[in-house]
């Protein structure tokens, strides 16, 4: 190993390294929290003030000259915002503006112009929302829009409402403040000098002992990321309360500001209530503010804890990561691991190619399909980011967590063929009985081909793996036909005989017997090829002088061929286990499901949530919680064959 | 040498004459049309491009089995087409997943909204936004074969009667054969008797009494009358049509180029069913819109193109070159469109047809609607415990998409 100084040295770079990494990400992530939050305040403000000039249009009406008049007062005494629009649907009016260009030939009111259609548009997204939000009886579609129209600026809109049927739209562009300045460097620099100097400190000190060195150097780098993260949590905390009292002040302000212009503008309807004005985008109120405009402590008290959970969870991640890049440095991982690559060098080359394509083609979306199956992605939200949908384990927990496959109903008890367990078990039961039919019939089949004075053998041969050599999806549709309940051969074979006609696919058990036949006939041709290979090459002699000593045929199978034949059984056992846990054609094809999703197996099963019931999110966990059946089963297997190879 | 240097001469004078011609704006159409829909379609962005020098309209015709998939994936990336052509079933799910389907209500004047076939533009509507132009629709209708049948039935019990005199099990031979264990074609019945999959904001009722009703009466059909094959796949439905041995089919435009030549067919509409208060079968009908992707840079000059296929010419080389049936009324007041008996027997059956729901919450309904078909046609279960399985399915798949 390394020389003397080696351990403090390696040790210094990692508290440098860990520190550089920490402090970095504890910067990034909390320069990020502080932004949201001051974006979250401005888009209070605007939606205050987008709420207060709509209660002044419904008051005035809806429509006509007191909604301009009041509109312009309201818009004079409100400087945060440039400008306001008022839409009415009714012959796609365009009823008050206050926007520079909206004056003397475009003044309101006036029908809308060609160049004005997203505002049109934008009125239509909302009205739907708003009746699908009210026939849901739940808050899904968003009924206030926000979005950044450039020049600092953003442009918000929500429903005008007649009758408490959306009629129209009210539309307000307010000027945002700028953003907070992003933190300076100098906590950065702080939290990541300090801990190195006093771990260069103590590293003199405590000499080359390398247990010592390693509690001294997490201690350091725990110790500054600490610090640095609770001063960052209590700046965003307090950053939080003065949003929530500059919210606050505007409720009152536009309060104050309404209630001028509703008495000099000589408007009747009674006043609504200000503290209701703070909504969130379902124009459902966030009830931080009481009724009177001032600050509700106690609600306030629990967002900051709630946002201070938040960040703290992933401040911990951070520092977690930093300390494992410490530790990695400092226990010499590092080094190791660059000495290989170099050591190497020609290996990894040869092999970076490979990886790439192995990177893009398997990796990327097997981690994407894991992704995937934490988040809620379906039909609906597919234009979502993946934070958004994120659910956590939930799929896994609905997957996993159901065990209720026998329920029990008014016509007595039933299985819900829809649950996890059941198919499970049915993919279970169809893997082990079709393993069993492939290799019973393919053995015997060999021993009969493996008979010398066999005539005609290579015909046989031929006709018997013939069925392989088919594509099994034809193969697959022959046979559904062969069960049609009126013109299937095998039906017409059975009323010929004198049976009455079986409709194959009303009950689960004949359902399965047709997939169980479909794909017994496309396997045994494995297995046969497989076993006859393997019996010719036993050695003659074997039998010979078994003869000799006068074992019998049976005794003579049981004790030289079939442990001749397990090294080549085994591994196509093996395989041909993976290959019917997945058999998607063959019940795809054959029973599709039929009846009622009871013989569908885990791949089909997926495929199903994903394709035909649009949960992609649902269908991606499933698909996880096969390759995790698989995994397991091929580790074991990798065990066996390994103890069958010894 | 000499060559050489005259053709780089060319080819900077090419270089040099484009600007010209750049002004124009190009607009991408993709459709899954093949054979004469394609032609005619070409034909028609032909003539709009001999007519508009400023636009030049250029058609792609992409696979229809990768189509829906295709525009999911690439519109809202910015990387479609302008305009694309596709059925309304998809629409829905389009509208919610954002960014894909222009809306296309404010371009909308009442003379353009006024000369479609008012069930086409209801295909078109979604949450009280239109989304689209219809350009031609598509449904079932009576299909019979001449020699077996003179006059076509008007009611279900000249129906059932003539169906019996043409049935005879024995020797495979039935009166009526149609799809009737496909949704799809049930629907038609269902639609007889008041029935319906949603109820008003999407809220799934498929086991309403009207569409128990409709179930029973199929099983009269079935069992009493014994006027229809079992396990009706759409093979078998072919199969007995051109040998002869069915009389009367119900199907769509799709059908009639499989019917073999020797067999003299005609169309009818379907009949009035005596047990629903004599009203008649209202088939499902599927609408093929013509819609401006949302990313688009040039809607204006899209809207126009999209005005000019659905208008009463274009429509016209659609439907007697493309064999459409189109979707604007004045169509079918061209002489050699009123005198094509197919064109005008779709024409009749649209009258009564009702646009299949364009809600995305219909993709949840196909796999358990078919589950209450298979197992009600073969007698697993009886109309209503069938449908409230059915019921409880969909609510339980539509509650799952909406949670947030």
């Amino acid at each position: 190993m390394a020389a003397a100084p080696a351990q403090r040295l390696r040790f210094l770079a990692g508290v440098a390294l860990g520190a550089a990494l920490g402090a970095g990400l504890v910067r990034g992530f909390v320069a990020d929290a502080s932004g949201q939050a001051a974006d979250a305040t401005e888009e209070r403000k605007a939606v205050v003030a987008l709420q207060a000039v709509t209660s002044l249009v419904q008051r005035a009406g809806g429509e006509g000259e007191a909604v301009r008049k009041g509109v312009a007062a309201w818009q004079a005494r409100t400087p945060s915002v440039s400008q306001v629009r008022v839409f009415v649907a009714d012959g796609m009016r365009l009823e008050g503006s206050t926007a520079p260009d909206d004056t003397g030939e475009r003044a309101a009111p006036r029908r809308l112009r060609r160049e004005e259609k997203p505002l049109y548009d934008r009125a239509q997204r909302i009205a739907a929302a708003v009746r699908t939000n009210r026939e849901e009886q739940q808050a899904r579609k968003p009924e206030i829009e926000a979005a950044p129209v450039g020049g600092g600026r953003l442009s918000l809109a929500g429903p005008l409402e007649k009758q408490s049927a959306p009629a129209g739209l009210v539309e307000v562009e307010t000027a945002l403040q700028p953003a907070p300045a992003r933190p300076g460097w100098s906590r950065f620099l702080l939290a990541f000098f300090a801990p190195l100097a006093i771990f260069g400190v103590l590293a003199l000190l405590l000499g080359e002992k390398r247990v010592p060195l390693l509690i001294a150097g997490v201690v350091c780098v725990a110790a500054s990321l600490l610090w640095m993260g609770r001063t960052a949590l209590s700046e965003i905390a307090r950053q939080q309360e003065r949003g929530a009292q500059a919210v606050a002040e505007r409720v009152r302000e536009q309060a104050a500001i309404t209630q001028a212009i509703s008495a000099s503008e000589a408007i009747q309807a009674p006043a609504p209530d200000p503290g209701s004005w703070d909504v969130d985008a379902f124009r459902q109120p966030r009830g931080l503010l009481s009724s009177d405009g001032s600050v509700n402590a106690q609600r306030l008290a629990d967002e900051v804890s709630a946002t201070g959970r938040e960040l703290r969870r992933t401040l911990l991640a951070a520092g977690a990561l930093s300390l494992a890049l410490l530790l990695t440095a400092g226990l010499g991982g590092l080094s190791a691991l660059g000495a290989t690559v170099k050591r190497h060098r020609q290996a990894y080359l040869y092999i970076a190619p490979a990886i790439l394509g192995m990177l893009v083609l398997v990796f990327f979306p097997f981690a994407y399909g894991v992704t995937l199956s934490f988040t809620d992605s379906n039909l609906y939200n597919t234009s979502k980011s993946i934070p958004e949908i994120w659910i956590g384990l939930g799929n896994y927990a609905d997957i996993l967590g159901d065990f209720a496959f026998i329920k029990k109903g008014e016509g007595g008890t039933f299985i819900n063929y829809l649950n996890f367990y059941w198919t499970l078990l049915f993919t279970i039961l169809w893997t082990v009985s079709n393993v069993a039919i492939g290799v019973t019939s393919g053995l015997i089949l060999a021993l009969i081909l493996n008979t010398k004075a066999l005539a005609l053998r290579p015909i046989y041969r031929v006709l018997l793996i013939l069925p392989w050599a088919m594509p099994n999806y034809i193969t697959a549709l022959i046979w559904k036909g062969m069960f049609h309940q009126q013109f299937g051969v095998i039906n017409q074979v059975l009323q010929a005989l004198g049976f009455s006609a079986v409709s194959w696919f009303d009950r689960p058990a004949t359902s399965f017997l047709t997939a169980l036949v479909t794909n017994g006939w496309l396997s045994f041709p494995f297995m046969m090829v497989v076993s006859l290979g393997a019996l010719q090459s036993i050695p003659a002699d074997l039998y010979e002088a078994a003869r000799v000593d006068g074992a019998s045929r049976w005794q003579q199978f049981k004790a030289i061929t079939l442990p001749s034949l397990r090294p080549a059984l085994v591994p196509a056992v093996i395989i041909s286990v993976v290959w019917t846990f997945n058999m998607f054609n063959i019940i795809y094809l054959v029973t599709g499901g039929e009846p009622g999703s009871s013989t569908e197996i885990l791949v089909t099963q997926a495929y199903k949530f994903a394709f035909e019931r649009y949960r992609y999110g649902y269908a991606a966990a499933y698909s996880t919680v096969i390759f995790g059946i698989l995994l397991v089963y091929g580790m074991v297997q990798n065990r066996v064959s390994r103890a069958t190879e010894a | 040498m000499d060559i050489l240097r005259r053709i780089l001469a060319i080819a900077v004078a090419a270089l040099v004459a484009t600007p010209a011609a750049a002004a124009t704006t190009e607009i991408v159409v993709w459709h899954a049309y093949r054979a004469e829909e394609k032609a005619a379609l070409e034909k028609v962005s032909a003539a709009y491009n001999a007519k508009h020098p400023a636009t030049r309209v250029t058609t792609l015709a992409v696979p229809y089995d990768a189509f829906a998939d295709k525009i999911s994936a690439a519109v809202p990336r910015g990387k479609g087409p302008d305009i694309f052509i596709y059925a309304q079933d998809r629409l829905g799910g389009w509208i919610e997943a954002g960014n894909t389907v222009e809306p296309v209500d404010f371009f909308l004047d009442p003379e353009t909204k006024g000369r479609f076939i008012p069930t086409t533009m209801e295909a078109m509507t979604y949450k009280g936004t239109v989304y689209g132009l219809p350009l031609n629709y598509k449904e079932i209708t009576l299909i019979y074969n001449k020699k077996l049948v003179a006059n076509p039935p008007k009611d279900s019990d000249e129906l059932v009667a003539m169906a019996k005199k043409n049935t005879d099990k024995a020797a495979g031979r039935f009166g009526l054969a149609y799809a009737y264990s496909d949704y799809y074609y049930h629907a038609a019945l269902q639609n007889a008797f008041g029935g319906h999959v949603f109820e008003t904001g999407a809220k799934p009722a498929i086991n309403n009494p009207a569409n128990v009703k409709a179930l029973e009466y199929l099983l009269k059909w079935l069992d009493k009358d014994q006027i229809l094959p079992a396990e009706p796949s759409t093979a078998l439905i072919t199969a007995l049509f051109n040998d002869g041995k069915a009389a009367m089919i119900f199907n769509g435009p799709w059908f009639l180029g499989e019917i073999a030549k020797d067999i003299d067919y005609g169309l009818a509409p379907l009949p009035r069913i005596k047990e629903a208060g004599d009203k008649p079968m209202r088939p499902w009908m599927t609408v093929e819109g013509v819609f401006i992707a949302a990313p688009s840079k040039s809607k204006d000059a899209s809207y126009d193109f999209i005005k000019f296929l659905t208008d009463k010419d274009a429509g016209i080389i659609m439907a007697l070159e493309g064999r459409q049936s189109s979707a604007n009324k004045s169509v079918y007041a061209d002489a050699k469109v009123a005198a094509d008996p197919v064109l005008k027997a779709f024409r009749d059956q649209v009258e009564v047809a009702i646009p299949m729901p364009n809600l995305p919450e219909m993709t949840m309904v196909w796999s358990p609607a078919t589950t209450v078909m298979n197992s009600v046609t073969r007698h697993a279960a009886s109309p209503k415990a069938a449908l409230d399985t059915a019921q409880a399915q969909i609510s339980k798949d539509v509650a799952g998409l909406r949670k947030k």
